[in-house]
């Protein structure tokens, strides 16, 4: 199935927390330059399984590669290193440090060093509102703005991909049509994107292809424009619970 | 009260908070980074005074200060590393881990002290001031090397601070204390800077010692007494943040000297005491703090 | 149940070997390193009743062991008070003193209850030592009077007197704790301890429960305190060293934390041996390097038996 011409491939994954296996066994892969979502209700595993591929916690079985090279036994650290960032759910950041400094902290590993002043000069093109807050202290930023920041920092990790959770949680329609425009225009620099979100009009107009996780396993995949539509993933996670 | 009282009561105010600011903000350090405490802290600025003595005095190897501090700093790296290794790292991830190490940092102060006794003995040493004599500073007399304290510990603290603020390794180290988990997913190996800062407070300790000893008498437990005052100002400042410690340093210093002048030296502790007790009934975080765990 | 059993056995047989004792070992000094190792048994396992069975960050135990030391010294010698009498307001004044500092610490969390015990600690050595008028100042306290009763002088006999005193406090306070561990309200210390949110919900009162657990322990450990002073006839502040806290939390470490018999056979394996020590060449400070390696040892590795006890579910 997958091979080494995808940036992300992963097989069989299980991983959890505590006793339980959260993930029971995942597959799904994203190919070069692909955009692709991970839908699916609250609880059913799309954190953990953001946190398994980058370790933040320990996979229990399975395989993962990125560019055609295994994950295994990679600290979280070297994974960044590797150039798969992970941009957290929901993340606060470090609160007493200002935009401008988290911006370029963000830039550690050796790699990022080298291009920090391009990707800096990049995420403030993107983003003009951390620009014009770059001396303000990361706990004073609003929702969307903590949003940019945190992509933003993504980017200055210098990705080969990104993996975006819920980018879009708690924001106002307004910000989620900003953010889709950005991270369109993130992706169309060629950076492969796994997106994991609550908001399916979102993920459709952004992704490629999409992945159902329920129960920890994937249950479907749906390309754009199959016979699949809207409708019918909404009747499939929310009617279908309805009638039970 | 005259003017020549209050002068008297702000320098030497000051002199005290110069040296809490120190002891303190090595506390601070370790605690907002890796949120524990490290009640060997005191044991680690005795032992930098002892073996600066020892490079430094005609009764050692009189090899001068310059060697006795170089050799302290040296050592207490090592030390640092090494405690953090084997009584911090092997409890991260236990549930009560500020528990653990205040018991284990306990030992590690009794360890210290106990081999500080060992190797120098019981009999009491003094660090050659590094600037003699004395001088006169707003009609108040203090001793030069006091002088020298007011002086230096700013500079150390400032350049902590630039350090914390400019450096990627000092940012790293803040961005671990107020966020590990996002620290890690930007790719900083969180693990190496507990120990960067784990041994950077414990240099910190020993340059306070080798100040300290020049003007307080050096025994095994010289420690004890700043690291108790340190404790307090830190639950004065709050334990949030290095500034709040560094200010709740200061002002410890002059409310000390104003007391000791007005009820005496017997007295102050005990008031020392019973406005803690009344700050943290009204403000359980401290005068200046954050809520912290 | 065949521990159960051995349990049961076991308390009567101790009990009977604690009072035969003196009939096999004449020595002073023997008698006098059984007597110190009973104090300590009290001190540590009613340190033990604040923090390993309700939880409470308390590290101002010495402190109130102090207290006793000092409350009773100064009773019996600057006032006259009967020592048996002086003994006892020891054991209240550490209650009293543990009554004041809980009145932050009920409310307080964490590192706050570390901090402020070990303030309030180092405070009352800072005014045991500036009131040197009454207290003797850093030369300590000398010439305390000794217990009488109907005209026997109980250093007589080779301390035969205060062995058994001794001995009947550390029997009485061990009963008193477990009784205390056992009620009502030791089962209500173990439930806040556990999960504060729920036994808060099960309408257990938090802070009064914190209060009254703090003056308990600390009674035992006044009362302790004033033996102690009773006994040796000298007070010194060396009581409040920090050298006194590790060696005394080392043997509720090694006895095994939310235990009552646990402390108290540390606390006498820990006595003897660091005596025994105290005479090999070169150990004499060295021992007390020794008592803080085995500190760390336990907890790095019988976290299941020990440290883990801490953690609550």
């Amino acid at each position: 199935m997958s091979t080494d011409a995808n940036a992300l491939s992963v097989t069989g994954l299980r991983a959890g927390y505590d006793a339980s296996d959260v993930l029971t066994g995942i597959d799904l892969h994203v190919g070069a330059k692909e955009r692709v979502g991970l839908f699916g209700p609250n609880g059913h595993g799309k954190t953990t399984l953001l946190n398994a591929i980058s370790h933040v916690i320990w996979p229990r079985a399975g395989e993962i590669r990125f560019l055609g090279e295994t994950l295994q036994g990679l600290s979280p650290q070297k994974i960044v290193e590797r150039g798969l960032i992970h941009v957290a759910q929901a993340n606060w950041l470090f609160p007493d440090m200002e935009i401008g400094e988290t911006l370029e902290l963000a830039a550690y590993t050796r790699h990022a060093r080298g291009v920090l002043k391009d990707n800096l000069a990049y995420v403030m093109q993107l983003f003009p509102r951390l620009a014009e807050r770059r001396r303000q202290q990361c706990k004073t930023l609003s929702g969307g703005e903590r949003q940019m920041l945190s992509i933003g920092v993504g980017l200055m990790c210098a990705p080969r991909m990104l993996m975006l959770d819920e980018p879009t949680l708690g924001l106002s329609p307004k910000l989620k049509d900003e953010l889709a425009e950005a991270i369109a225009e993130i992706s169309a620099r060629g950076i492969p994107l796994l997106l994991v979100e609550q908001d399916i009009v979102f993920t459709l107009s952004l992704v490629e292809r999409m992945y159902l996780v329920d129960h920890g396993e994937v249950t479907r995949e749906i390309h754009r424009g199959s016979e699949v539509d809207h409708q019918d993933i909404m009747d499939m996670y929310f009617g279908a619970e309805k009638t039970r | 009260m005259t003017a020549d009282t209050i002068s008297a009561i702000i320098v030497s105010g000051v002199v005290l908070g110069s040296l809490y600011a120190l002891m303190a903000s090595g506390l601070s350090l370790v605690w907002t980074t890796l949120g524990i405490f490290n009640f060997a802290h005191g044991a680690l600025m005795t032992l930098g005074a002892y073996l600066a003595w020892t490079m430094s005095d005609a009764a050692g190897l009189g090899l001068g200060l310059a060697a006795g501090i170089a050799v302290a700093v040296a050592v207490l790296i090592g030390v640092g590393i090494v405690m953090e290794r084997s009584v911090v790292r092997p409890f991260y991830d236990h549930r009560d881990i500020l528990l653990i190490t205040v018991m284990t940092t306990l030992a590690t102060m009794t360890l210290i002290e106990k081999g500080i006794q060992l190797v120098w003995g019981a009999r009491l040493k003094q660090l050659a001031p590094i600037a003699p004599g004395k001088v006169e500073i707003f009609r108040t007399t203090i001793s030069a090397q006091e002088l020298l304290i007011v002086i230096v510990a700013p500079l150390l603290l400032g350049a902590l601070w630039l350090f914390l603020r400019n450096t990627r390794i000092g940012r790293g180290i803040r961005a671990v204390g107020q966020n590990s988990a996002a620290a890690r997913l930007i790719g900083i190996d969180v693990s190496r800077l507990f120990i960067v800062t784990f041994a950077l407070s414990a240099v910190l300790a020993g340059l306070t010692g080798i100040l300290l000893g020049s003007v307080r008498l050096l025994t095994p437990s010289f420690g004890t007494d700043p690291l108790v005052k340190a404790l307090i100002i830190v639950i004065f400042g709050g334990l949030g943040s290095l500034s709040g410690t560094i200010l709740a340093a200061y002002v410890m210093g002059i409310v000390e000297a104003a007391l000791t002048y007005f009820v005496g030296i017997y007295w102050t502790p005990s008031i020392i005491f019973v406005l803690l007790i009344v700050v943290l009934l009204l403000r359980p975080q401290g005068l200046l703090g954050k809520v912290v765990r | 149940m065949f521990f159960l059993k051995l349990r049961t056995v076991a308390i009567p047989l101790l009990l009977v070997i604690g009072l035969l004792v003196p009939i096999f070992v004449q020595d002073t000094y023997i008698r006098h390193l059984f007597i110190i190792a009973f104090i300590y048994g009290i001190v540590a396992s009613s340190w033990d009743l604040s923090l390993g069975y309700a939880g409470i960050f308390n590290f101002g135990h010495i402190a109130f062991f102090g207290i006793g030391v000092y409350a009773a010294g100064l009773c019996a010698k600057l006032l006259g008070i009967d020592p048996w009498i002086a003994m006892l307001i020891g054991g209240m004044a550490a209650s009293a003193a543990a009554g004041l500092v809980a009145l932050p610490v009920v409310r307080l969390q964490g590192v706050y209850v570390v901090l402020v015990t070990f303030a309030f600690s180092q405070l009352v050595l800072q005014v045991v030592i500036s009131q040197s008028q009454i207290t003797g100042g850093t030369l300590g306290m000398v010439r305390v009077p000794t217990i009488e009763l109907f005209g026997y002088n109980f250093l007589r006999d080779y301390k035969l007197g205060y062995y058994y005193v001794a001995f009947a406090l550390l029997v009485a306070s061990a009963f008193c704790l477990r009784q205390l561990v056992r009620s009502d309200f030791g089962l209500s210390l173990k439930a806040l301890r556990d999960n504060e949110d729920y036994a808060v919900s099960r309408g257990i009162p938090i802070s009064t429960q914190r209060l009254k657990v703090l003056v308990a322990s600390a009674f035992f450990a006044g009362i302790a305190g004033g033996f102690y002073v009773i006994y040796l006839r000298v007070a010194s502040p060396e009581v409040f060293n920090f050298s006194t806290v590790s060696l005394v939390l080392s043997m509720v470490l090694v006895g095994g934390t939310a235990s009552i018999y646990g402390p108290i056979f540390a606390a006498l394996g820990l006595t003897f041996v660091l005596e025994g020590l105290a005479n090999v060449n070169g150990l004499a400070e060295g021992r007390f390097m020794l008592v803080a390696i085995v500190m760390v040892l336990v907890l790095l590795f019988l976290p299941k038996g020990l440290a883990s006890i801490f953690s609550r579910k």
